[in-house]
């Protein structure tokens, strides 16, 4: 569609989500609505090294828990948000690049294997050194309201849809995509495979430790290993997914989808939500490779032409999908 | 034994094999002849039952053989060796004969097929527990059609049997499918080497870009002046 | 301090055992079906709790249940190889790991939000008369039941090495390893060869699982912590090969114990890790695989 007509829908639901923050007090409408930006956030920054750049990590909710725990120690302490918050970005991003490096040498599975090694060490290690849960302290509680972490978890997602935004139109976004195509003519090309690689991994984790400030800011109690969980790594994957791998908007479809179905589940099958979800995205992975995104886009095209692609068209589509995938 | 009707067969969007139809007659030898990318491999490949064909028919004694399964032709009596791709180079001379009996009517006359074996190809009884792997090229040949034979087939396919082997070692693997022809096995072979295969096989095809442009007998071939130009260089 | 240093190995050498015990599992999967299962430590976790119910409901010894259990294993894996990892192997290998990389990803989630379900989160241990017997050896102390559960790892490794290389099956599954299209060629009918070679990895993982809620402890959780061992000594051993995986599985156990003197107990887990680490960047044919060209 029309960029005119794209950017007005845009701006229109910014306008709209900004003012839900204002004129309701809900807690139920609230709490979802700072869960799908949270999601949509950790989502976008997977999206940036597993769409553009196409390096499958498992390991990626290391980065939101990172975020997580260095904005909540700093800030429980008495630093101001700002300041924890940024420490926080700032360190995961290092952190990131002194783990890329080895890791980002291996391809493919070896790349995945290694960061879910990665993934599990560090969240078993977080949970024996810090095995107590993290609380609000009890005035803090008191006065909670949700207001702070909704227009933050907001920012946070506006922050990382604008870095996709310029990345996927940049030089830098360009070349990670040709790596992804295809590494070995990217690198005959000139564009180096190992700094791309690694300024994806750098981005993605970075967003990915905002996002985890914000969940630090949002929550009043959870263990501190929770963040660090392959469950956050799997519902980042999942809802890209399902809303489209290397897309904008995928990630946020998919996360806004995953969360608002997931809360309507009648209760008996809400606990039952993450196997439900896990089903989903097998049979995504499975049968719809480019998730809910290009079947919208797929049902749009064939409701405005005569009638769908012929099949030679679609196949290779489906298989260029395929290649993209991992 | 054989036949094969217009079969039609495509690698992904790209259509490989048009209308092919050829036979194979009880006990004797039947070639396929052409150059690389004629498409001989992809009409073997789908014979066997790896690829499905996007059409025409291929009965094996009167019985359709589309849409079976591989594993299934073997127990039915037809083998296929594929180009380099027989043994396995892990597992020993003897192991991989034992394997080669695999199904249930093989493995009835086992013991006796492999002194059969044996004695076709001796080198194969000196080299019994070696890793296929470490055999030379000619050794290998030998042992894959002896594992071929293993699994007592009543129609044995090869696909390119002399490629990257030397000569000699081509004359003796022709002089055991004539040998195996004549025991009472029919023989389908796939080449390019079409002055040599000329000379064993009784009747052949010559395949050109997924069509076939000629056939006959070997003599009405080598007698053919567009055989001769195209493929003997006289 | 001679003392500490003597347990910590003894105690990783048996934990290795079951490093080693759940790797074979692995590595059938992975060398056969050429399909990566990381809820591999899912289906352990699953057989831990087959052992635990039916010790505490029925009162049947975690020993004696072992066949039983590698039995339900056994069909539970033939089950998810039929209603998921079957189509996984229509794809080429490189897709085949791929995809199933991802979607057993999708089952680790899956098994362990359902084991929360049914199980709650709280972790077990099955608690025999004798299950805090041992032995003391000079300095070291020798849980009974650890060690037997190590003499099982042995036991399986053993089987598992005559199934594969002195039975009809056992060829035929090897061929399949090595090159499915002319396994089929031979005859081999790949997709039921599969089917039972996951099924048997399941079962492996189960016994695994039986042995480590009795010796250790079981809970929703431990499927990935054990699946990352695994994956360790599949690549410490090469990957694809079955041979040496006890002995990788032992050597990293007593790495890791041996760290822990030094490092502290809190961070084994990034021993594990950085093993897997240096090996997959300097070797990564392993200590027994071959070196691709």
């Amino acid at each position: 569609m029309p960029s005119v007509v794209r950017w007005t829908i845009v701006l229109l639901l910014l306008a709209g989500v900004v003012v839900l923050g204002l004129v309701t007090d809900d807690q139920r409408i609230l709490t979802i609505a700072i869960q799908v930006f949270m999601l949509s956030a950790l989502a976008s920054s997977w999206n940036i090294l597993g769409g553009f750049a196409g390096q499958i990590s498992l390991g990626h909710a290391v980065f939101f828990g990172l975020g997580a725990l260095v904005t909540r120690e700093m800030w429980l302490g008495g630093t101001s948000l700002v300041l924890s918050v940024t420490v926080a970005v700032v360190s995961t991003a290092l952190v990131s690049a002194i783990l890329g490096v080895p890791l980002l040498r291996f391809r493919g599975i070896y790349f995945a294997i290694g960061t879910l090694a990665v993934g599990v060490a560090v969240f078993l290690t977080i949970g024996n050194i810090r095995p107590g849960i993290s609380s609000l302290p009890v005035d803090a509680l008191r006065e909670y309201t949700f207001t702070g972490p909704y227009y933050f978890t907001l920012a946070v997602l506006v922050v990382t849809v604008v870095v996709s935004i310029w990345l996927k139109q940049s030089r830098l976004g360009l070349g990670m995509m040709a790596v992804r195509d295809d590494e070995e003519a990217a690198g005959a090309t000139g564009v180096g495979p190992l700094q791309h690689k690694l300024s994806a991994f750098v981005i993605s984790a970075a967003l990915a430790a905002l996002a985890g400030a914000s969940f630090a800011y949002f929550s009043v109690s959870y263990y501190p290993n929770f963040p660090f969980s392959v469950v956050w790594t799997f519902e980042a994957i999942t809802v890209v997914f399902i809303g489209g791998l290397g897309t904008i908007a995928g990630p946020l479809v998919g996360s806004a989808f995953f969360v608002i179905l997931r809360d309507t589940l009648p209760s008996g099958i809400q606990e039952l939500q993450v196997v439900l979800f896990g089903v989903l995205f097998i049979l995504v992975v499975l049968l719809l490779p480019g998730g809910l995104v290009e079947g919208g886009q797929r049902l749009l095209a064939a409701l405005s032409r005569k009638g769908p692609a012929p099949p030679a068209q679609q196949r290779e589509t489906a298989e260029k999908e395929e290649g993209k995938r991992l | 034994m054989l036949a094969v009707d217009g079969l039609e067969v495509a690698y992904g969007d790209l259509q490989v094999v048009w209308g092919v139809s050829f036979e194979v007659p009880e006990n004797s030898i039947v070639a396929i002849l052409g150059s690389n990318g004629a498409g001989k491999t992809t009409t073997l490949t789908s014979l066997i039952g790896l690829i499905p064909p996007l059409a025409g028919e291929v009965t094996f004694k009167g019985a359709s053989l589309v849409g079976m399964p591989t594993h299934r032709l073997v127990e039915l009596g037809i083998v296929m060796i594929p180009e380099e791709r027989s043994t396995f180079s892990t597992m020993s001379v003897s192991d991989n004969l034992e394997l080669g009996a695999y199904t249930p009517r093989a493995r009835a006359s086992k013991d006796e097929t492999m002194d059969e074996v044996y004695s076709l190809f001796p080198v194969l009884a000196e080299r019994r527990t070696q890793r296929a792997g470490t055999l030379s090229g000619g050794e290998r040949q030998m042992l894959a059609i002896g594992k071929a034979l293993m699994a007592r087939p009543e129609l044995l396919i090869l696909d390119e049997p002399s490629l990257g082997l030397a000569p000699i070692v081509v004359e003796r693997t022709f002089e055991a499918i004539t040998d195996i022809r004549d025991r009472g096995v029919s023989v389908l072979m796939v080449e390019q080497h079409v002055e040599m295969t000329l000379e064993v096989a009784d009747h052949a095809y010559i395949l050109e870009l997924g069509r076939i442009v000629a056939d006959g007998t070997s003599s009405q071939l080598a007698d053919d002046p567009r055989v001769r130009e195209a493929y003997l260089s006289l | 301090m001679t003392q500490l240093i003597l347990q910590s190995a003894v105690s990783g050498l048996l934990v290795g055992g079951m490093y080693g015990l759940v790797a074979l599992g692995l590595a059938l999967a992975f060398g056969v079906l050429k399909v990566l299962n990381v809820a591999h430590g899912e289906l352990l976790m699953l057989g831990g709790y087959a052992s635990f119910f039916a010790f505490t409901l029925w009162g049947i010894d975690p020993f004696l249940s072992l066949p039983l259990v590698f039995i339900a294993l056994f069909l539970f894996g033939v089950f998810l190889y039929q209603i998921l990892f079957r189509y996984v192997t229509r794809f080429e290998i490189d897709n085949r790991i791929k995809n199933s990389l991802l979607i057993s990803f999708g089952l680790v989630i899956v098994l362990q939000a359902l084991a929360v379900r049914f199980f709650t989160a709280d972790e077990r241990t099955i608690s025999t008369s004798y299950s805090s017997d041992a032995f003391t050896i000079g300095l070291v102390r020798i849980p009974v039941v650890r060690l037997a559960g190590f003499v099982v790892a042995v036991i399986a490794a053993v089987a598992l090495e005559w199934l594969l290389n002195r039975t009809r099956f056992g060829r035929a599954v090897r061929a399949t390893a090595e090159d499915w299209t002319r396994a089929a060629l031979t005859g081999v009918d790949v997709k039921w060869v599969y089917m039972i070679a996951f099924g048997i990895s399941a079962g492996l993982a189960g016994i695994a699982g039986s042995m480590i809620s009795f010796g250790y402890a079981v809970s929703p959780s431990i499927g990935l912590g054990w699946t990352l061992k695994a994956l360790v000594v599949v690549v410490l051993a090469g990957l694809g090969s079955m041979r040496g995986i006890l002995l990788a599985g032992m050597f990293l156990g007593l790495t890791e114990a041996l760290a822990a003197v030094w490092v502290g107990g809190a961070y084994r887990e990034v021993v594990a890790l950085v093993v897997f680490l240096i090996v997959m960047s300097f070797r990564p044919e392993g200590f027994f695989g071959r070196a691709r060209a």
